[in-house]
């Protein structure tokens, strides 16, 4: 069963569109996922409507519409909603369908390292570094801290760390406060959200920092 | 836009949102009354089922200021507002065949349409990206979606193709030869060996019991 989800802050600005891009696509991949919070949302949707429509505003008396109205309506094409085929990706051997918000999202090539496998997905947002990870059965990334913050969407298997073990459509955000070490009960999908490099904490591991630039 | 703390499921945050919108609402603010939605459901599907360019113009002066009111707070320039307003309300005429009365109110669609337009629009200007994601990051719960019509087509097929098997032989071996595998009726006809002219005459028939046996259910 989920056990993390967005906060409630997070789904309302989700709600109202005013989210960047790559966290707008994780808390959908989420709610795609999430009966809870898909509930949520309709009720969100439903209250922000009211207060948009509920807007008792002067009739700006005089302005007139009549032209882009006749503009509007001049145009007789209907909008059809087409349900694409999910998209396939194969990672090691293994395929996965991606969640339909990522199906018109540009991705990298995979970088591998050893069990880890990771692909860039192209939101442009700036330094917020979007990512598809595959982590092979048994691979871990060692145990690191956030310098920003990172959100990681497990999308399919399972993995734990100090904390916990995750399922599919678990969001579970963390920043400078946590280190951990996940690993991978079995193989599995994330997407992942950095806003800086991990930093890796601990013995030897601190000479992979560079790789934190690489993974995350 | 970064929550810094985990979230777990225990909360309840219902409670706290209600309050939240609560308190953005102005004492110019009220419900709409049962009258007023009536008038926009019925506004909706006269543009829906007959193009209804009255029902639309009416529509739109009703949601013009509330989309110029929430455009001008988001983007804070009256031009962009006045963009936001012309793009949502032309996705209102494109797409109102797709909202379903049954899945919710007329102002949560229209608010949808507006946020998903802003949305696009915050996005090009900040990242200059003109990808329109909004429609992809928003499809799964929206209201556009309508799962029954497709459940409904699915049925039907089903029972077209039962009924196909059901014509005599030569006329299944056409109608399955043109609309299942997709073949022209001259190709048809050098598959089968006949005339070109049989295959139509088939076709014909086959084509006239189907439309009779439908027409039975559809009527």
């Amino acid at each position: 069963m989920i056990k993390y989800h967005p906060s409630e802050h997070i789904l309302q600005s989700y709600v109202q569109g005013e989210l960047c891009a790559s966290l707008s696509v994780a808390v959908s991949m989420h709610v795609a996922m999430c009966p809870q919070c898909q509930h949520l949302t309709c009720q969100y949707e439903a209250s922000c409507a009211q207060s948009f429509a509920g807007e008792n505003l002067d009739l700006h008396g005089d302005e007139n519409w009549d032209e882009l109205i006749a503009q509007i309506t001049e145009d007789t094409m209907l909008a059809e909603i087409a349900a694409p085929a999910p998209l396939e990706i194969e990672i090691k051997g293994e395929q996965f369908l991606l969640p339909s918000s990522l199906q018109n999202v540009g991705l990298s090539g995979w970088l591998k390292l050893g069990k880890l496998s990771r692909s860039r997905l192209n939101l442009g947002d700036g330094k917020l570094h979007a990512s598809l990870l595959h982590i092979e059965k048994g691979g871990s990334v060692p145990q690191h801290t956030h310098r920003g913050f990172e959100l990681t969407l497990l999308l399919s298997g399972t993995f734990k760390d100090e904390m916990d073990s995750y399922v599919p459509g678990d969001f579970i955000m963390l920043d400078g406060s946590h280190e951990h070490s996940p690993v991978a009960t079995e193989s599995c999908l994330c997407f992942t959200l950095a806003d800086d490099a991990l930093h890796f904490s601990q013995g030897l591991s601190q000479l992979f920092n560079p790789i934190g630039k690489l993974i995350y | 836009m970064i929550e810094k703390s985990r979230q777990q499921s225990t909360e309840t945050p219902q409670g706290s949102v209600m309050k939240d919108v609560a308190a953005t609402q102005t004492s110019e603010q009220r419900l709409l009354s049962a009258e007023q939605q009536a008038q926009l459901c019925d506004w909706m599907h006269r543009i829906a089922n007959h193009r209804d360019r009255k029902a639309f113009a009416c529509l739109f002066k009703w949601f013009a200021p509330k989309v110029l009111h929430l455009g001008r707070q988001r983007f804070g320039d009256a031009s962009q507002a006045q963009e936001l307003l012309q793009e949502s309300m032309a996705n209102v005429w494109r797409k109102a065949h797709l909202f379903n009365a049954e899945k919710g109110a007329v102002t949560t669609w229209i608010y949808t349409l507006v946020r998903n337009q802003s949305f696009d629009m915050l996005r090009k200007m900040q990242t200059n990206r003109e990808d329109n994601l909004s429609e992809d990051i928003w499809q799964q719960h929206s209201n556009e979606r309508d799962d029954s019509a497709e459940f409904s087509d699915h049925l039907l097929d089903r029972q077209l193709v039962e009924y196909v098997e059901k014509l005599p032989e030569e006329q299944k071996n056409v109608v399955k030869g043109i609309y299942f595998q997709e073949l022209s009726q001259e190709e048809l006809a050098n598959q089968l060996g006949i005339p070109l002219g049989t295959v139509k005459s088939r076709l014909r028939l086959a084509l006239g019991k189907l439309k009779a046996h439908m027409g039975e259910h559809h009527d």
